[in-house]
């Protein structure tokens, strides 16, 4: 039998940031409890060294598309491969990983969380958040995206002693191997109807008429379970709970790394595998997008906890992520464009959201909205970029990347589904109540005896690398845009 | 050259609001370099108008901006946006010239004038985008610095008011051009281009698509103008804003709408479909009778002016509704004028309300005999706004219903005349109102020999209320001031200009309509 060739170029960069989660975790073993601040970040040093070392391999693959893992003498069957949607992804995951191991610093000064596995974790989650991307069959998706929840869990209730985390940490652990069986059942039924676990041979058009049941009745488990991971709703009671129970820098992680996961999931089942059940998953999905954005549009309304707002909006972002589904696979290409195109964007400007609660979070455990009265004055290098997250959520300007963002979305649903354009439309209306809500206070005169916060240094780099983002891809989206959707193929 | 120019219209504002901002500290220097921007802005304004032709041809910048969705950096000049460009920039930089010696209330002067640049660039880029996508994106530029304006310095007595006032500004006119944007991807869709100068030139709506596509541009649109019932959200935002802001509302922002309806709408309808548009003319017609009516009602000064904005408004719908040269003059023309004359009531009413502390028309009288000049000033408004010959709001009302009789021969004869008809005689009703105003507020015994009815407060009270040391009893401010005569006059005399001088105005607008229409009838 011949050993299998593998291209090492493919797997860089993940394996880097698999080595880089061992390497933590010796050093933490090895070194033993930190005893000073400074020693206290080694970890967080590591993680962000382990990201940028993994980014150049990734880099260096940028327009190329190759595959690698093939069955067989032929190059057809392959388990594992890069396009332009992979590294794309695998860029939205790295910026990700690093930024949340920025805003993981703040638990330092708390010194309840211990650092080493923490970091551990996060490296474990994000290598299989690469991997996910780079699936080219079902059982490789399905194991990748167990590899992106399972230290999920972990990081969530890690926090000693705090049982709002431990309970967090369980409603999304029941949650999620819930929704993983799903998938699984879902997938085999697949496996069973059509023979084979790679995309390129999923896409085999119409079955028989009994077999082509069964894939049905497998695509919808597997779509069910998928929604579970990018909590659409109604698969979505997890999030506002656990996002509030867990650290920040978790919740961050699920909204932005963790659940862009779920979507790129979807989009190599969908549009890579089975386009030819459209007709099943597309209507399907523009429901699920239209009720997954108007519900966590009104539940957000009424929220007065930051965290639970953001839980919620995240939960209405996803709704606007799953619109371009319901434009089919007729013409794949904008479809997908849009999809990865707002996920790139939404990751660098929730993130910045997030980063900014960390730092109030640090002063004001409550995070109640009035909480962040006079932030823009008090301390203004979190309060503009706050600003300016929040307005490019809502997707105005001057936060022009975020409008840039509904730009796509909407271009690619107008015509195949304009009804679920319509009722975007109406759901960026209601957005805007509870962003402005929350804006205003980041603009009234702050209370007396009010000061600057201490902002640590990682928070703040995390601060500033997000804003800027932001920043130049608003005057310039194309620099952002003009190679991503250049890139994009069908998966 | 044409690129410096046009992309100085909204760089300029932006960078001055920047340094404005920045120079926030020092608060008299920020409001001069603010007020510098605005005259700045208005001559460069000037130059660039006076340097373009009246067709698009030869004055158009155009570069790719995110290519791979097709969106370009495409601004343009020509005889339809450049009267509205100028009109804007003059508006704004009188707005800022009357920041100078006056305290809106809640401080921070300079700030205000830094939104009020910011805004500035906004809707001139709106005014210059020739692509869908830019439009869209200039066109909400202008909303969360008015939001900040409405929501901070709006009227300091009625702070949920005013915050109420401010998001729903802010939501509607969100939900309108969102499902305008719905309504721009529809055409892409089928026209293959977000520039409209090809859609005006190639594209021919068709099929159920294209109905959809223009009826959602339209929704978005009339939210904007607003045309009747969308207009809800409008009279609290004029009430509550501070002056400043409810005339930059009134007569800046609002054209945002009724240009969007000439430039991206009539591109995209076909005048023979049976429906849309005598409907949208008919809610026109609907709004100029409702709004007459609802002026007539008011008790409040700047409310009533707010909704006579609706009615204005609708006779610039009506006109671009009847698809000819004719109606495109007749709107562009109305837009100016009611951007001059009733910014110059906003004004007016913001100095009544700054002196006597009140807007309620019942506690108001006699003012003919306090402040003369001022009176004098806001009857010559009065009349302006009801369309008196000889002054601008003459002509535009005029060539409305004209082109309403003399109307493109696709659309209902009879539904055109009949809706020219009532639009006539809405044009009696707002006489009515003008005029109920003029003596309920103007005239009348001066209210020391007046009986005064024990329950209602009289003006003396009012006035007697303000107490020594506060910022409106610092400045004796009986009758108009030098400043205020600074701000007010060139709004006066461009109205008198353009009531006998229509031609001005016309001559330009018509030969950009036919070189940007080609088959306009």
């Amino acid at each position: 039998m011949k050993v299998q060739a593998i291209d090492w170029a493919l797997v860089a960069a993940p394996t880097v940031l698999a080595v880089g989660a061992i390497v933590v975790l010796l050093v933490d073993a090895f070194t033993g409890p930190p005893r000073t601040r400074r020693a206290a970040l080694v970890p967080a040093a590591l993680t962000v060294t382990a990201v940028v070392v993994a980014a150049v391999p990734a880099a260096a693959l940028w327009g190329e598309v190759r595959t690698t893992f093939c069955l067989g003498r032929s190059d057809a069957l392959c388990s594992f491969g890069v396009n332009g949607l992979t590294l794309t992804f695998w860029g939205v995951v790295l910026f990700g990983t690093a930024v949340v191991a920025l805003i993981g610093t703040v638990e330092v000064a708390d010194g309840r969380t211990p650092q080493g596995e923490w970091y551990f974790l996060l490296l474990c989650s994000a290598t299989g958040a690469l991997t996910i991307a780079a699936a080219r069959d079902l059982v490789t998706l399905v194991v990748a995206l167990e590899v992106v929840s399972l230290p999920a869990f972990a990081m969530a209730g890690l926090r000693r002693g705090d049982r709002r985390a431990a309970e967090a940490a369980v409603k999304f652990f029941l949650v999620s191997v819930v929704s993983t069986a799903v998938t699984l059942m879902g997938i085999s039924l697949v496996y069973g109807a059509v023979g084979d676990v790679f995309l390129v041979s999923l896409n085999v058009g119409p079955l028989d008429q009994s077999l082509e049941v069964v894939a049905r009745v497998g695509l919808l488990l597997t779509v069910v379970g998928l929604a579970f991971k990018v909590a659409a709703v109604p698969f979505h009671m997890w999030v506002p709970d656990t996002y509030v129970g867990a650290p920040v820098a978790v919740a961050a992680y699920l909204s932005v790394v963790s659940k862009s996961a779920g979507f790129v999931g979807l989009l190599l089942v969908l549009q890579g595998g089975l386009p030819w059940l459209a007709d099943v998953w597309a209507p399907l999905l523009g429901v699920l997008a239209a009720l997954t954005m108007t519900v966590g549009n009104v539940m957000a309304l009424r929220q007065g906890h930051a965290i639970r707002l953001l839980a919620w909006s995240s939960v209405a972002q996803a709704g606007y992520i799953l619109v371009p589904f319901a434009a089919g696979a007729d013409d794949p290409v904008p479809s997908v464009t849009a999809t990865m195109g707002y996920l790139a964007i939404y990751a660098f400007v929730n993130l910045s959201a997030f980063a900014v609660a960390a730092v109030v979070g640090t002063r004001y455990p409550a995070q109640r909205l009035e909480d962040y009265r006079g932030l823009v004055r008090d301390e203004p290098g979190a309060g503009w970029p706050l600003a300016f997250a929040l307005l490019a959520l809502a997707g105005l300007p001057p936060g022009v990347v975020g409008l840039v963002a509904k730009v796509l979305v909407f271009d690619a649903a107008a015509g195949p589904a304009t009804w679920l354009a319509v009722v975007m439309a109406v759901n960026v209306a209601i957005g805007l109540v509870y962003y402005a809500r929350w804006l205003r206070e980041l603009f009234r005169p702050a209370p007396e005896g009010a000061s600057r916060y201490d902002v640590p240094n990682g928070v703040g780099v995390a601060i500033g690398l997000t804003f800027t983002a932001g920043l130049v891809f608003s005057v310039l989206p194309g620099l952002l845009l003009d190679p991503v959707l250049s890139s994009l193929t069908v998966p | 050259m044409t690129d410096v120019l046009l992309d100085g219209l909204v760089a300029i504002p932006f960078a001055f609001a920047v340094l404005t901002r920045l120079l926030a500290p020092r608060e008299r220097t920020a409001v001069a370099v603010a007020v510098a921007g605005g005259l700045l802005t208005l001559a460069w304004s000037v130059w660039a108008y006076a340097d373009s032709g009246s067709s698009l041809a030869g004055s158009q910048v155009d570069h790719p901006w995110i290519a791979e969705l097709g969106v370009d950096w495409h601004l343009g000049l020509d005889g339809i946006s450049g009267p509205l460009v100028v009109m804007t920039t003059l508006v704004l930089a009188l707005s800022l010239l009357s920041l100078v010696r006056h305290d809106p209330g809640c401080g921070a002067v300079a700030d205000l004038a830094a939104l009020l640049l910011l805004i500035e660039a906004g809707v001139l880029g709106a005014f210059l985008a020739l692509d869908m996508v830019l439009f869209f994106l200039f066109f909400e530029v202008a909303l969360i610095p008015m939001w900040f304006v409405i929501n901070a310095w709006g009227d300091p007595e009625d702070e949920p008011g005013r915050r109420r006032a401010a998001t729903r500004f802010l939501v509607f006119t969100v939900l309108g051009s969102a499902l305008m944007l719905v309504g721009f991807m529809l055409v892409r869709a089928q026209a293959g281009t977000f520039d409209i100068v090809v859609i005006a030139e190639r594209y021919t709506p068709h099929g159920a698509a294209g109905v959809t596509a223009a009826f959602l541009v339209v929704l978005g649109l009339a939210v904007k103008t607003p045309v009747w019932p969308l207009h809800v959200w409008l009279p609290d935002a004029h009430a509550k804003a501070p002056t400043v802001g409810s005339v930059v509302l009134a007569a800046v922002l609002l054209k945002l709408g009724t240009y969007g309806l000439l430039r991206f709408w009539l591109p995209v309808v076909d005048p023979s479909w049976a429906l849309l548009v005598p409907f949208v003319a008919a809610l026109a017609v609907v709004g100029i009778v409702y709004a007459a009516l609802a002026c007539l009602a008011q008790t409040d000064l700047k409310r009533l002016i707010a909704y006579s904005s609706v009615g204005h408004m609708g006779f610039v719908v009506l006109a671009v509704t009847t698809y000819t040269v004719g109606g495109v003059q007749g709107a562009v023309f109305a837009s100016v004028a009611h951007g001059l004359i009733t910014g110059l009531l906003f004004f007016l009413a913001g100095a009544i309300k700054d002196r006597y502390g009140t807007g309620d028309l019942g506690r108001l009288s006699a003012l003919y005999g306090k402040v003369p000049h001022l009176g004098g000033l806001f009857v010559f408004g009065a009349i302006a706004s009801l369309g008196l010959p000889g002054l601008a709001g003459f002509w535009g009302e005029m060539l409305a219903i004209r082109s309403a009789l003399f109307h493109d021969d696709a659309l209902p004869q009879a539904t055109f005349v009949v809706l020219g008809v009532i639009a006539a005689f809405g044009v009696i009703l707002t006489s009515a109102y003008f005029l109920a105003l003029v003596r309920g507020l103007l005239q009348g015994a001066p209210p020391a020999v007046r009986p005064v009815n024990e329950d209602v407060p009289s003006i003396e009270l009012a006035t007697a209320e303000v107490e020594p040391g506060t910022s409106m009893a610092g400045a004796v401010r009986t009758d108009v001031d030098a400043m205020e005569w600074a701000a007010w006059t060139p709004l006066a005399v461009l109205t008198v200009v353009l009531g006998v001088v229509p031609g001005l105005l016309l001559t330009p607008v018509g030969e950009a309509t036919r070189a940007f229409f080609g088959g306009l009838g």
